[in-house]
């Protein structure tokens, strides 16, 4: 679904991504560990199609298409989602309001007709259920005040009713208490299927208790260092980045 | 003899002689000695004046000639079918309305019947018939020294008469409706209002300025406010001018003790716009809250003055205005708050925000502060930015195309004063023209409603 090769990327001049490939298989939960500063969100944002990154070399496709080539909002209706980190506030726009409008934009480039008023509420209502996520939180100006935890909870609701092929998942975990990062997993899990992919970023294994991955990649110095299964993560959790890497690596 | 110095001032166009000359016999109230001369005083107070250049410091941000002196002429009868107007009836069913077309009443559209005893609404023509006297007195009193005023004094033509009396609270919205259509040569009308407000009375006032047509066009009006102790006025204006239409508008008010005056104004469109207010708060628990919101683009200026007086203390006032400014688009606020000796425990604040969307707009702003009491509290403060980058990709990174997330988050930014007109059909007019200028494909009525139910 996802093939990046030999990805490489500079920021304000200086390489970030150092020569990164990486191929993500619809069905399958894809684990990037690394430690701070080893470009985990540098590859996030570059997927996603954020501006101030500058690609010098390698490719992506995305399905049968050149994902780089895309503009951000054309990857979203190609069916990424990348759930931030850092979601961004904007006082001013209700959330449902932007609910409605990304879910009819989308629907709109997929061809499909908008949902009905009705059906979108009932939709959205039983999505933020599930999460865990208040009537009066959907009232609210996006983000604008939210706690960390809620944040993360919009992401994932955001996530669930656009439907992506490809979600990626920038520390998810960052900020959340343990209730709040079982709600999140488990909203994560519930979408897990056969056609959908996850390429969950963190920087810790605890993520990783609750949404189990198929595939675990360590990445450093802004190129995955080794790929392996989930006992990968408890191996790393165990010696550290610097004992399964090196100290250099890790630097 | 010293030759007399007007190197600040352009001599006016010839051809507003010739209009006034020509038009002074037709205008309201002309057959009256005493409101014959005040226009005779207000055109040789404009000639005396001249047109205002930038190098007079309360017209620094604005090239206000090219616009006003050159050859004008007050527009002949148009006949305009009531669907054009339709969309810009506000109010409501039950709302009152005078209607005039570029300054000519449409008796056909205008209502003001069944108004409570003692409430007066009509037309500045029949007021120069049924209160001369009382009119004369009003326009000549107004003496700001601005040309403009002197000039509306001089061809005052459309416009209205509102008086309420003590006590007494007007529930149905009142409306003036000005609709300029334009012409080859430039049309100009005057528009003139006085209203006054009894102790106690209250009115919701619902100002809207239509340009319709492609031609040229300068309103030139001007309001005289009357609020007396207790009296309450929303005051609710929408601004729709054409393209090539221009509108200069004077507010005057005097808000006596325990007043409150609320009014926020939207612009959208129009080549010159500029609204200037000069606000004298006359005694304590005055409550004046006034904002703003306007989008000049390319061809298009925004000019907003405020100066507001607080002659007493115990007062509050609070100036807001936005700007966003898109492509070669022109933005400037000169605010003023004025302390007066004595006036203690005076609360006025100011604030301008500006949103610039392009390298090529210009936003001048320009807060002002004069006191003259320690024991006050006052502060004013500007801002100007660009579009928040990381904002723009968190909508788009959701599927939402470049051009209506940038529409989502300037009308993120304009909706906070639209939110603050006190008429329901007021805001849903500023909203959808707001969201249709934005383009992006956003629906006007969705936000309203989904606004409505966050609300």
């Amino acid at each position: 679904m996802l093939t990046i090769e030999n990805l490489q990327v500079s920021v304000e001049g200086k390489p970030i991504l150092k020569g990164l490939s990486l191929t993500v298989e619809a069905g399958r939960v894809h684990a990037i560990m690394g430690p701070n500063g080893s470009g985990k969100s540098t590859l996030a944002h570059v997927l996603a199609g954020r501006e101030g990154y500058e690609v010098t070399g390698g490719n992506v496709r995305f399905g049968d298409e050149d994902l780089l080539a895309l503009e951000p909002e054309e990857r979203a209706h190609a069916g990424l989602f990348l759930a931030m980190q850092y979601p961004v506030e904007i006082p001013g726009v209700a959330n449902m309001y932007f609910l409605r409008q990304a879910i009819n934009a989308i629907c709109k480039a997929r061809g499909q007709d908008e949902i009905p008023a009705a059906e979108f509420m009932r939709k959205v209502r039983e999505q933020a259920r599930l999460l865990g996520i208040g009537e009066e939180l959907l009232k609210r100006d996006l983000n604008a005040g939210f706690s960390g935890g809620e944040k993360k909870r919009n992401e994932i609701l955001q996530m669930a009713l656009l439907e992506p092929r490809l979600c990626i998942l920038d520390e998810t975990d960052s900020g959340l208490d343990i209730d709040a990062l079982r709600t999140v997993a488990d909203g994560v899990n519930r979408l897990r299927s056969p056609e959908r992919a996850f390429l969950v970023i963190t920087h810790y294994q605890r993520l990783l208790d609750y949404i189990v991955p198929d595939v675990v990649h360590i990445m450093a110095d802004g190129r995955i260092q080794r790929t392996g299964g989930p006992e990968l993560a408890r191996e790393l959790e165990e010696r550290g980045y610097e004992g399964l890497l090196g100290t250099k690596l890790a630097a | 003899m010293l030759a007399v110095k007007r190197t600040r001032r352009l001599d006016p166009d010839p051809a507003f002689t010739a209009a006034f000359r020509e038009l002074a016999p037709r205008l309201p109230g002309s057959a009256n000695e005493p409101l014959a001369r005040i226009r005779e005083e207000g055109f040789a107070r404009f000639l005396a004046l001249g047109i205002p250049t930038q190098r007079d410091e309360a017209w620094k941000f604005t090239n206000v000639a090219r616009i006003a002196n050159r050859p004008m002429r007050p527009a002949t009868a148009t006949e305009l079918p009531l669907d054009r107007v339709l969309p810009y009836l506000l109010g409501g069913p039950r709302a009152r309305r005078l209607v005039f077309v570029d300054g000519r009443l449409q008796p056909q559209w205008s209502h003001t019947g069944g108004l409570p005893q003692g409430v007066i609404v009509e037309s500045l023509a029949r007021a120069a018939e049924t209160r001369p006297l009382a009119l004369a007195e009003a326009l000549g009193e107004l003496d700001d020294g601005r040309s403009f005023t002197a000039l509306n004094t001089a061809f005052a033509d459309g416009g209205a008469w509102i008086e309420l009396p003590a006590g007494l609270a007007l529930e149905a919205p009142l409306q003036l409706l000005f609709v300029t259509t334009g012409g080859e040569v430039p049309v100009m009308s005057h528009p003139r209002c006085v209203l006054r407000l009894g102790d106690g009375a209250s009115l919701t006032l619902l100002e809207t300025h239509v340009g319709l047509g492609e031609g040229a066009a300068l309103t030139n009006a001007v309001l005289q406010l009357a609020l007396r102790p207790g009296a309450r006025l929303e005051h609710d204006r929408i601004q729709l001018p054409a393209a090539q239409g221009s509108l200069l508008a004077k507010i005057d008010g005097s808000l006596g003790a325990g007043a409150r005056y609320r009014q926020t104004t939207v612009l959208l469109g129009g080549a010159l716009v500029r609204n200037e207010h000069e606000l004298r708060i006359d005694g304590p628990g005055v409550d004046c809250l006034l904002s703003g919101v306007a989008v000049p683009g390319t061809g298009e200026q925004s000019d907003i003055v405020v100066r507001i007086h607080h002659r007493a203390g115990g007062s509050h006032s609070d100036q807001y205005f936005k700007h966003v400014v898109e492509d070669r688009g022109h933005a400037a606020f000169a605010g003023k708050i004025v302390v007066h000796p004595g006036a203690q425990k005076t609360n006025a604040y100011q604030k301008n925000d500006n949103l610039l969307l392009s390298d090529d707009g210009e936003v001048d702003t320009k807060p002002e502060l004069e006191i003259y009491a320690d024991d006050v509290k006052c502060s004013h403060g500007a801002t100007c930015g660009e579009l928040d980058a990381g904002a723009l990709f968190y909508l788009r990174s959701r599927g939402i195309a470049r051009q209506a997330a940038r529409a989502i988050l300037v009308h993120a930014f304009a909706a906070e004063v639209i939110g603050r007109l006190a008429d329901p059909t007021a805001r849903a007019l500023a909203e959808t023209r707001l969201v249709a200028r934005l383009g992006g494909g956003l629906d006007g009525a969705l936000v309203e409603t989904v606004l409505g139910e966050a609300a």
